[in-house]
């Protein structure tokens, strides 16, 4: 039995030795928010946070987050940085078949967790890893830094 | 498999000794080798607790944790280390592996620069040289010792790969020197990355140390030295040209010379640019955003419900072969196996495909390529379905191989279908193109080829089927065109059309790729045979092997013009692979050939096309569908024959453009509104022509080039649009239409269209997509068709819509139907300025009997029948301003801007989704992709290999804009976005790089071998 705190809440899932974290959100926790576009890591459409830390969910077992705090897209409401990504990537139309959408949103909310305030260099690098096949990645790029812009108007204090 | 948690060190030490067990840290390159097939051991023995992660300043040195990640490495900041562990995979991965792990896996990015600063191993086994421990590696890694270097030592790191970031490793260069007097005192240089062993280059060292820094000298020596290593994707010649001119580059340029170019310093920017800050209230939320962003978009894979079966579906495993038989009786037996199929349980046609029907739904007798379906299974979960799979036993007769298409048309080539190779012939004469080029002052001629690009939709091919309660058939499965999706299901169950019920949207990404059939075969048969439902989804590495591909094209084209660059005659010769199937290819090929002349007055013509079977995975239908392909070899030929002439591209443009109104490639009559004169005329104004400015490694060029795009099927197929618009009982005005959403916009599009049509409010209409149950026959999600064919619908249904909505508001309210309007919410009286409606449509739909009307409309056509044209067309002038490399011969796109012409914008955000994706999806065309075949077999299996672009990989500036405008009169509306972002963005980069380096390349993607040739002569 596998114990961590997923979304703020502890879970306790039985998975075997080399069942994925991904494998495991999507069809024993029923949290299909996170997806698996290539299941090696090269695609980051599975990206979920580790303890505030984007990380792709199909490179960890489930043994190897026990004890630990996952976030998914589904838990991005009390996530801190979750309003101003779901306002500013919403208001840019940052997506279009938005099969991406997860891993981006996840891999950005751990770049504002960490740094609220980065410019377009940083929030290309939070990205590299990726992958939308969709838009060319610029609205995405828009909608980020949008998303920073209403971060800093919530935070006064910044 | 088992996991162990030693709680020691020895305890790690003496488990790691049992057989079949293996040591984890981080994990991320285990799962690549299982992926790749590796097997699983037996023990996994969990060092991560055990292993120190800190990083610790020792005087001189540096001591790394084995256990600290690649990305903790990254961030703190030390010389050289932390800019190498930035191009190791990316920050997610980064956040998992470690630095022992990558060590301790002997390959990968990091250990060149470890080598070069003379790092040393702590290990249960003592101290050790970096370099000696990977040639032999002894004990447990648990830390890295790395002197710092040396403040005068002139440090150089570089990895070069397949795209700008997050790639697979072409090579890594590192290189530490110092000089005294002049002359190299220290000198260490090493290399890695990819397949290239990780190692220093003493030779080159040795043979440079005391010698003065001479840049001749430090790439002879550097190139010499360099193991020589080949891949399927570089040569050893490109890598040791590469390592040999970073290495130098690094050590000798002036400081600041590799920086990038930057434009001109008063480049205006460009004010009629589509964004949201420009078009104020034109820019409006999708109506699927809010779901997209937070994850709740309900994708037709991730539906499951009680009892819900997994399927799964057995391939060839050769890719050519006869079957002699298939035994399914171990799999039927396994437990928890609730359904396997073959080819015995198709009721009906055991084929399909959308042109030709010779794709088997299960392969009985044969298989024709790796992704060639065999059986499948239905089971309780996803393990006792692969299990399943690996006991059905199919007894093969394996046969050759059909790899080249152009050999593949000798009488002595294996046939890959009974009635040969050729598929298809196709072309034309016009004129007399012999005489022309007689008379020509100028021939150009090359061979250009295009690659197998994949769709690479995030959301593979997959979904759901069941039984429904009325004995219908459900198949939800993300498609292009439901109702075809439905004929063809009919075809192969043998059942009536009206007992199958096709759902195809939403659907993650499509581009062409979701067309043709995919899952849907086998997700019927399992359903009908189990009675429960069965999901079914292709892991990548299926969909890389199994689904569509952009079928690659040997396009021949010679040119002739006269002295003063007008054109005189065209030959183009065009031998495309099909793969196994034809599915759409036919259309592909004839769409191309349409494109032939592109949008110039070419007066002697001759085409040909020839669309073969291989073995090479199966091709179809791609965004652009042909036209890009020709695009990208007409727009070369004319830029090549401007130099011949001395005319800049711009004029030898506008000598050749055809007038307004002139019949279309075919002869045939087409629509007004053409905007290519004004398209070359804002490519002439467009600020990129002035170079980039800047020196050193980069060289910058401009190019352009102009997009002529067909809209819709053509004269020939059946091509007609549906819709239909209806109060619902709860108020929302339905739009109906069998269209699919795949991204591009669609419901944003129906919502903009209805509300600006009826007058009502975007938030007032609820779009129903893509289930044929519900949904009219709208034609198929292809083609650049849909923004016709949704602008029809609320054109067509809206005036008769409406005042079927006023006369009821006048009954209710007393209120003569003429003084009232549609307003959002509801119907207002006219003249009456209120914020609320008199009757709110929620209000009307109480007392409404059925308020619906229904249209259905031919897509508009020629009337030319003796080939397939088209009619509507829509422009574009693109323009690249790109810098290459000296050392590496890539590509950077610093500037792309597509100017369009393509009638009224339904929806601001989709047709600025559109371009935008179009341009960077025909960059990665034009640049990274290819899905290379050896012996039917992908030699990119996965997207670990397969480089679609990546956030480092687009333009730095992208800038879009629309010319609205129609002739007066035009009947026809928005013309088609889906195509038009993708059409010519190649050619605009090829002509570009043809004026940085002074060669046009005719290979896409392009290759940097080649560019580094150039540069050489």
């Amino acid at each position: 039995m596998i114990r961590f705190e997923l979304n703020g809440r502890p879970v306790a899932v039985e998975a075997s030795a080399d069942r994925n974290l991904a494998a495991l959100l999507r069809e024993e926790l029923d949290l299909r928010g996170t997806k698996l576009g290539c299941q090696i890591g090269r695609c980051g459409a599975c990206i979920v946070l580790l303890d505030g830390e984007a990380v792709n969910s199909c490179l960890l077992m489930g043994w190897q987050v026990e004890g630990r705090r996952v976030t998914t897209i589904e838990g991005l409401g009390a996530h801190p940085a979750g309003r101003a990504l779901m306002q500013g990537l919403t208001e840019e139309n940052a997506f279009q078949c938005g099969y991406c959408a997860p891993g981006v949103v996840m891999s950005l909310a751990g770049l504002l967790a960490g740094e609220p305030d980065p410019d377009e260099e940083q929030v290309k690098a939070a990205l590299e890893g990726n992958i939308c096949r969709c838009t060319g990645y610029h609205s995405i790029l828009r909608g980020a830094l949008a998303a920073v812009r209403h971060q800093k108007d919530r935070s006064p204090c910044l | 498999m088992r996991v162990v948690q030693p709680s020691c060190l020895d305890g790690a030490l003496s488990l790691l000794d049992e057989p079949g067990a293996k040591a984890i840290a981080g994990g991320t390159a285990l799962q690549l080798d299982w992926a790749r097939g590796e097997p699983r051991p037996d023990l996994l023995v969990n060092l991560a607790p055990l292993l120190p992660s800190e990083i610790i300043h020792r005087g001189d040195k540096v001591e790394i944790g084995a256990g600290c990640t690649l990305e903790a490495l990254r961030l703190a900041g030390l010389p050289l280390l932390s800019r190498a562990a930035a191009d190791v995979a990316a920050p997610g991965v980064r956040r998992l592996g470690t630095v022992g792990g990558t060590i301790g896996w002997g390959a990968g990015d990091l250990l060149p620069a470890l080598l070069v600063l003379e790092a040393s191993v702590v290990t249960t086994s003592g101290v050790a040289m970096l370099r000696d421990w990977i040639v032999q590696p002894n004990g447990l890694l648990l830390s890295v010792q790395v002197p710092v270097p040396p403040p005068a030592a002139r440090l150089v790191w570089r990895k070069v790969g397949l795209r700008a970031a997050f790639t697979p490793s072409i090579i890594a260069v590192a290189g530490a020197m110092t000089c005294e007097d002049g002359k190299v005192s220290v000198l260490s240089l090493a290399v890695g990355g990819g397949a290239v062993p990780p190692s220093r280059l003493e030779d080159a060292e040795a043979d440079l140390i005391g010698r003065s820094p001479d840049i001749g000298t430090f790439e002879g020596a550097i190139s010499t030295a360099l193991p020589a290593v080949d891949c399927p994707f570089r040569s050893a010649a490109y890598r040791r040209r590469v390592a040999a001119r970073a290495l130098t580059w690094g050590l000798l340029a002036p400081a600041g010379d590799g920086r990038r170019l930057e434009p001109p310093r008063r480049a205006p920017g460009n004010s009629s640019a589509l964004s949201r800050e420009n078009e104020g209230d034109r820019w409006h939320i999708r109506p699927d955003m809010p779901g997209k962003v937070a994850g709740t978009w309900p994708y037709l894979t991730d539906l499951r419900r009680p009892g819900m079966l997994v399927g799964r579906i057995l391939r060839a495993a050769h890719p050519h072969a006869r079957i002699r038989g298939i035994d399914v009786s171990a799999a039927e037996a396994c437990p928890g196996v609730r359904a396997v199929v073959t080819a015995q349980d198709v009721p009906g046609l055991n084929a399909f495909g959308i042109v030709l029907q010779d794709q088997p739904a299960l392969c009985a007798d044969k298989v024709r390529y790796l992704g060639d379906a065999v059986a499948a299974v239905a089971a309780l979960d996803d393990a006792t379905a692969e299990r399943a799979l690996s006991l059905i036993r199919v007894d093969y007769d394996p046969l050759p191989v059909v790899e080249d298409p152009e050999a593949a048309l000798l009488p002595d080539s294996a046939k890959v279908h009974a009635t040969g190779n050729l598929v298809t012939e196709l072309g034309l004469v016009r004129g007399e193109p012999d005489m022309g080029f007689a008379s020509a002052a100028h021939v150009v001629e090359d061979i250009y080829e295009t690659p197998r690009q994949m769709h690479g939709f995030l959301e593979t091919e997959g979904g759901y089927a069941e039984v429904q309660p009325d004995g219908t058939l459900l198949v939800a499965v993300g498609g292009q065109h439901g109702a075809r999706d439905r004929l063809q299901l009919s075809r192969i169950l043998g059942w009536p059309e009206q007992r199958i019920r096709v759902v195809t949207s939403p659907t993650g990404g499509a581009f062409g790729g979701k067309d043709e059939l995919t899952v849907q075969p086998a997700l019927a048969l399992l359903a009908l045979k189990s009675r429960a439902p069965v999901r079914l989804q292709l892991s990548r590495a299926e969909s890389v092997l199994a689904g569509t591909k952009r079928s690659p094209m040997r396009i021949r084209m010679r040119t002739a013009c006269d002295a003063e660059g007008h054109l005189l005659a065209q030959e183009v010769d065009v031998v495309a692979d099909a793969g196994a199937y034809a599915s759409l290819s036919p259309g592909v090929l004839e769409t191309a050939l349409e494109h032939a002349a592109g949008p110039y007055v070419v007066p002697n013509l001759r085409t040909r096309g020839r669309l073969v079977y291989t073995n090479n995975g199966t091709c179809g239908a791609f965004r652009g569908f042909g036209a890009n392909q020709m695009t990208f070899a007409v727009e070369c030929q004319i830029d090549r024959l401007a130099a011949a002439c001395g005319l800049d591209p711009i004029e030898m443009r506008r000598r050749n453009l055809r007038s307004p109104g002139m019949p279309g490639a075919l002869g045939q009559v087409v629509a007004p509104s053409e905007r290519l004169r004004e398209m070359l005329d804002t490519a002439a104004a467009s600020p990129l022509w002035a170079p980039l400015s800047g020196q050193g490694e980069w060289l910058g060029g401009t190019g352009m080039a102009l997009m002529w795009q067909g809209n819709g099927l053509g004269t020939l197929p059946h091509d007609e649009g549906a819709g239909e618009l209806r109060l619902s009982p709860d108020g929302a005005i339905e739009v109906l239409c069998g269209l699919d959403e795949m991204g591009q916009g669609l419901m944003a599009s129906l919502t903009s269209v209805v509300a600006d049509r009826l007058g009502c409010a975007r938030g007032d209409v609820r779009p129903v997509i893509g289930d044929t149950a519900r949904t009219p026959d709208s034609g198929s999600t292809t083609a650049s068709r849909g923004g016709f064919v949704v602008w029809k619908i609320a054109e067509a249904a809206g005036p008769t819509f409406a005042s079927k909505v006023l006369a009821l508001s006048a009954r209710l309210t007393g209120i003569s139907d003429d003084k009232l309007r549609i307003v959002p919410g509801g119907v207002g009286e006219i003249g009456q300025n209120s914020p609320s409606p008199l009757l709110s449509f929620a209000e009307l739909a109480r007392v409404a009997g059925p308020l619906v009307t229904t249209v259905r409309f031919p897509f508009p056509k020629a009337d030319y029948t003796k080939g397939n044209a088209r009619f509507i067309f829509a422009s574009a002038a693109i323009l690249a301003r790109v810098a290459v490399s000296r050392v590496t011969g890539q590509i950077r796109v610093a500037d792309l801007h597509l100017h369009t012409a393509a009638g009224p914008v339904i929806d601001l955000a989709s047709y600025l989704g559109q371009m935008e994706g179009g341009a960077v999806q025909g960059l990665g065309f034009t640049l990274t992709e290819d899905v290379r075949m050896a012996q039917g077999r992908p030699l990119t299996p996965n997207l670990d290999t397969y480089a679609m672009p990546g956030i480092r990989d687009i333009p730095d500036r992208l800038v879009v804009t629309a010319l609205e405008d129609l002739d007066p009169g035009d009947p026809y509306g928005p013309r088609g976005a889906g195509e038009l972002g993708i059409g010519a963005v190649t050619p605009a980069v090829c002509n570009a790089v043809a004026q940085a380096v002074g060669g046009s390349p005719a290979v896409m993607p392009i290759r940097p071998e080649t560019i580094l040739e150039w540069l050489d002569r």
